[in-house]
């Protein structure tokens, strides 16, 4: 069996390293160790695992989500929430700096992608910073950190990919753990932007110049409707008036009503794109998921996770040891790899040996998350960290450098998240 | 090089075809799931093919979709050892790509999606609510493999004879 798993090792590095997409080296990685395994009928068993692995009503979220996310940041979203934010923590020094933190987290969690959130409220923000003598290639960092807040702060996809992987978690519970520790990280990225721009002398605000709205009924009122589908989607899965995918779907349709009818910055011939792209990321994360359900299959049937588990039992019994194991692997993982394969080869892994020392599933979700984001920061592959240099114009070197601060208060964060279970469980304890 | 041209446009029809194809189908999911629960409050009950409906229009979605995705190359890969490398040796690195993904849609999706599929034919199986057989769900496999093939026959074709300038102009 080990001589199995190393060809599947190899044959899992050398395409990877070669450039091959993530979903199907899991599915080529899947065919070879199969076939070395001496299986039979290979290929109808893995096509009718591809297929399987995406029939499920609960990963319906998904491309909801993506779609309302893609209607929300196309209509108007950015510059309403930048208003907002402004008028809130705009007057405080270093003002540019928190408006931008706290327009990323929300930003991030009604569109439920970090990147989107860099290219879309940095777009519009950065610039400004870079006129008004913020440095930089801070800009970019504290964009690019608070962005990845919003993976937490639900609604979020990669919980709900995790969901699925994990089996027998609730969406619900996950989406309610997430928002403490999304607000934590959050809150600290704006205590280091606030302790950086004051000690620098980067100014207060000159509201005036990114809005001329600064009457704060007004700011509020604007923003208030795409704070909504926050509260549609929480509550509706709270009040138990619908589940996790039909608040998706009532996402959707606020998000078109608000895009198309209220606000109306959507023309309907830009619809046709807007589908288009929203299908083409739900292709990509789809066809992870599936690719990735053929290999675990293989790898239950194996006991993959039973031996690496054994193993790393074999290390420690603590379970402050395993889990800091666990997130120094994820740590290393997240560097080379995006979030959602990480989250779906990794969870069937890591997660029974999480539960049989007492972690909650839920919580170790949540740790999962916080670990992930910060590889979204770190070069080679950090895409909220290109997209950011991308939009701010600097180079990725420098503004690694600029992100020091910032992964150190993650990094505080994440021990925090990982060590405290309230953080995380508190509110999806409200649920039973 | 004409060959390669005409095999082109062919492509282009295709993706055309297939974009028109994913915003149906994603309307159609949008609408339907919709429908699911407004008829739960407004009727009292959700008629049984709603979420029946919804599973197969989204296999069909991701599918088709990581087709057009192939095409444009924009599925999630570490290419930052590859961009290292120097410009023939990436080449060498494209084609094994291409093949690789070849091999998985053409074997696996293509292959094992249609062996797949005329057993479920066979079987009989069906989808109850919506009483058609649930060969129509699996048969978003051999569709989407096909497709890839192509997509990376044309990708292989124009690495091999350098003529990518039109892909490239494609991709952005």
């Amino acid at each position: 069996m080990s001589q199995e798993l190393c060809i599947m090792l190899v044959c899992f590095l050398a395409l990877l390293c070669l450039r091959v997409p993530i979903a199907f080296v899991l599915g080529l990685v899947t065919v070879v160790t199969a076939f070395a395994l001496d299986y039979e009928s290979i290929p109808l068993t893995i096509a009718s695992d591809l297929a399987n692995g995406i029939d499920s009503f609960a990963l319906l979220a998904i491309p909801f989500f993506i779609l309302a996310g893609e209607l929300m940041g196309s209509g108007g979203l950015a510059r309403r929430l930048i208003e907002m934010a402004t008028v809130i923590v705009g007057r405080l020094p270093g003002g540019l700096a928190l408006v931008n933190t706290l327009t990323c987290m929300l930003f991030g969690a009604i569109s439920g992608s970090a990147v989107a959130a860099v290219s879309s409220v940095g777009g519009t923000l950065i610039p400004e910073m870079n006129r008004k003598g913020y440095d930089r290639d801070f800009n970019i960092a504290v964009t690019a950190s608070a962005a990845t807040t919003g993976l937490l702060i639900p609604p979020s996809n990669i919980m709900i990919v995790y969901a699925l992987v994990a089996g027998n978690v609730s969406v619900a519970a996950l989406f309610l753990g997430g928002i403490l520790p999304g607000v934590v990280i959050g809150l600290g990225i704006m205590t280091v932007a606030f302790i950086i721009c004051k000690a620098r002398g980067y100014g207060k605000i000159d509201t005036s110049s990114i809005t001329e709205n600064v009457d704060l009924g007004k700011a509020v009122f604007g923003a208030f409707p795409s704070l909504l589908l926050i509260i549609i989607v929480l509550g509706g899965i709270l009040g138990g008036i619908f589940t996790a995918t039909e608040a998706s779907a009532i996402a959707v349709l606020w998000s078109f009503l608000l895009g198309v009818v209220f606000y109306r910055e959507i023309k309907p011939s830009e619809l046709l794109g807007i589908t288009l792209r929203a299908a083409r990321t739900t292709a990509i994360v789809l066809f992870l998921v599936a690719s990735s359900y053929a290999m675990s299959r293989l790898l239950t049937q194996e006991q993959v996770p039973q031996q690496v588990s054994a193993g790393l039992l074999e290390l420690s019994q603590n379970p402050i040891v395993i889990l800091l194991i666990i997130n120094l692997t994820l740590l290393a993982v997240g560097v080379f790899m995006d979030m959602t394969p990480a989250v779906l080869i990794f969870t069937p892994i890591f997660l029974p040996i999480a539960i049989s020392l007492g972690i909650e599933p839920v919580h170790f979700g949540i740790i999962m998350i916080a670990n992930l984001s910060i590889g979204l920061l770190t070069p080679p592959v950090g895409t909220c960290l290109f997209v950011g240099a991308g939009v701010g114009g600097s180079d990725i070197v420098r503004v690694s450098r600029a992100m020091l601060p910032f992964y150190i208060v993650m990094l505080g964060a994440l021990l925090l998240i990982t060590y405290w279970s309230p953080l995380s469980m508190t509110l999806p304890s409200l649920l039973k | 090089m004409n060959a390669l041209h005409t095999f082109r446009k062919l492509n282009n029809a295709l993706v055309a075809f297939l974009q028109v194809i994913l915003v149906v189908v994603f309307a159609i999911l949008v609408v339907d799931v919709i429908w699911g629960v407004a008829s739960r409050y407004i009727l009292g009950n959700q008629a049984s093919w709603s979420e029946e409906l919804a599973r197969l229009m989204m296999v069909w979605l991701a599918l088709l979709g990581a087709a057009l995705v192939c095409r444009e190359d924009k599925h999630l890969g570490l290419d930052v050892i590859v961009r290292s490398w120097p410009a023939d040796v990436q080449r060498l690195g494209r084609l094994v790509v291409n093949l690789g993904i070849l091999a998985f849609a053409a074997g696996i999706m293509a292959w094992g999606g249609f062996q797949l599929v005329s057993d479920r034919f066979a079987s009989g199986q069906t989808l109850p609510a919506l009483g058609i057989a649930k060969a129509w769900f699996y048969l978003a496999l051999p569709v989407s493999g096909v497709l890839t093939t192509l997509f990376m026959v044309e990708s292989l074709w124009a690495t091999l004879t350098e003529d990518t300038a039109e892909v490239e102009e494609d991709a952005q």
